[in-house]
């Protein structure tokens, strides 16, 4: 399979960026600053500036587009108002997930969905198929749009001078459109990082005049392993991961995504089962107290007992040794949490997400 | 890239300093580079014996855990602890303060590159 680029290739190449395969791209996973420098330049106090067009973009338009949403998602739509964003998830029968999402509402009849790259085929033909009994169109408008994501205390007043809105009037998760060169642009208060920041829908050819604008205006570029350090240390789900279709929002611990009051949707009854049967598994963060690094499928044990695997692992500079696990839910309250590195069970105490405290600006 | 003309290599990229029966190890500057930032060193045992070849440490980048491979065989006598607090000293001072065990050598060693040869073997 080739792999596909994203417009920003050049400029990545141009900053020194290692490419590597992600999702079916040709994506940087560090620059030449390395992954901890680009982790620290967001964590901070910097701005962190982020080629995230990998990622799939599909409107959702006509008269039933609400009704559609709410069958096909798993958050409450309905409470959506014009110009706010919803962190979602499409499920399947089982109650599985297809991909998590977040959902964009425009106006009454079209809303703005962000889907993940490595899922933007299944998804769209499983949106399609939906579509039947609704009057609604859904396109995919991944190819024509960028992506940028600009994260970090200075992320604001960065982008702030090249904008003729003011970015201080979005609050979290919600989202403005405006133009820059003539060119629509929407602008969300949205990031994977933990910190403030915000996300930009662009078409590609603004792609690189806005990139090298951000750069100029002191951004740095970060690539995909500063990335999921961000993300692993607010235990935001990764598709693949943390989530897929082998697991519903009861074991993901994303119940507060999940509206099983809403009315019908898809996975539904499968998830309302699960709740009352209990889940299979159970989504633990563990926090390392001996030395070491826990990583993903290394084994986790509660006393002598291998309860599961770690997800997600990393050296948070930080929090030290971290990981998402999934454990067997006989262990997920209480146990003496043990991870195996290379033979040895290093101690692990059971901790809350976020592991390092998130600066997102709530409002 | 440096590669002092007064070491040893391995083709897993392991670095050698022979004084006497006393060898320090430690990894090449092209591997610190090929691994990115280093997060973490598990260091051997004083005392442990090893095997030329021998995996006796482990490097571990943000994205990458690494064996480190005993160019040399012998007995661990000392061990670098400033890498438990300060692993980045393998990127910033691979061939000084990044070093990572000395051991008293066997007579036995893994195929030894010498500097002219490990730089033609990187070029390959």
């Amino acid at each position: 399979m080739t792999l596909a680029r994203t417009p920003l290739f050049d400029e990545h190449g141009s900053a020194g960026g290692k490419m590597v395969p992600f999702a079916g791209f040709e994506m940087p996973v560090q620059y030449p600053a390395g992954a901890l420098k680009e982790y620290h330049i967001v964590r901070d106090g910097g701005c962190g500036l982020f080629d995230i067009s990998h990622m799939g973009q599909v409107r959702v338009q006509g008269p039933d587009a609400l009704a559609f949403l709410q069958y096909v998602t798993s958050n409450d739509v309905s409470r959506l108002t014009e110009g706010q964003v919803q962190y979602s998830a499409l499920l399947n029968n089982e109650g599985g997930f297809i991909d998590d999402i977040t959902t964009y509402k425009l106006s009454d009849d079209e809303y703005y969905l962000c889907i993940n790259a490595a899922n933007r085929h299944k998804d769209l033909a499983h949106l399609q198929r939906e579509t039947a009994p609704f009057r609604v169109s859904v396109c995919d408008e991944s190819d024509a749009t960028t992506l940028l994501a600009l994260q970090g205390e200075q992320a604001q007043s960065t982008l702030q001078p090249l904008v003729n809105i003011n970015l201080a009037g979005i609050g979290y998760y919600r989202f403005a459109t405006t133009e820059i060169d003539d060119h629509a642009v929407m602008i969300s208060r949205t990031g994977y990082t933990g910190e403030d920041g915000f996300e930009l829908y662009l078409p590609n050819a603004l792609a690189v005049p806005l990139w090298r604008a951000l750069l100029a205006a002191g951004a740095r570029p970060i690539g995909l392993a500063a990335r999921d350090m961000l993300r692993t240390e607010m235990g935001y789900a990764l598709y693949g991961h943390e989530i897929s279709d082998q697991v519903t929002p009861v074991e993901a611990k994303l119940m507060w995504i999940t509206k099983l009051d809403k009315g019908d949707f898809i996975g539904r009854d499968a998830v309302r089962a699960r709740r009352e049967q209990g889940p299979e598994r159970c989504l633990i963060a563990l926090k390392l107290t001996g030395r070491g690094i826990p990583r993903e499928h290394y084994r986790v044990f509660a006393g002598d007992a291998a309860t599961g695997e770690v997800i997600s692992g990393m050296f948070s500079p930080i929090a030290g040794g971290i990981a998402l696990a999934y454990v067997q839910p006989e262990h997920a309250e209480t146990g003496e949490f043990s991870v195996e590195i290379r033979g040895r069970r290093i101690a692990a105490e059971r901790t809350r997400t976020p592991f390092v405290r998130s600066r997102v600006k709530k409002s | 890239m440096t590669i002092p003309a007064d070491l040893q290599y391995t083709k897993e990229h392991e670095w050698v300093r022979i004084e006497g029966d006393t060898a320090t190890l430690g990894i090449t500057d092209h591997a610190q580079e090929a691994l990115g930032d280093i997060v973490f060193v598990e260091l051997p045992e004083i005392g442990r014996q090893l095997a030329p070849g021998e995996a006796f440490a482990v490097v571990e980048s943000v994205k990458a855990v690494s064996d480190v491979y005993a160019p040399v065989g012998g007995e661990v006598i000392e061990v670098n602890t400033l890498l438990e607090s300060e692993p980045e000293k393998v990127n910033t001072d691979a061939y000084g303060e990044g070093w990572i065990a000395k051991v008293r050598m066997n007579g036995e060693t893994a195929e030894l590159l010498d500097e002219a040869t490990y730089t033609t073997y990187l070029e390959e």
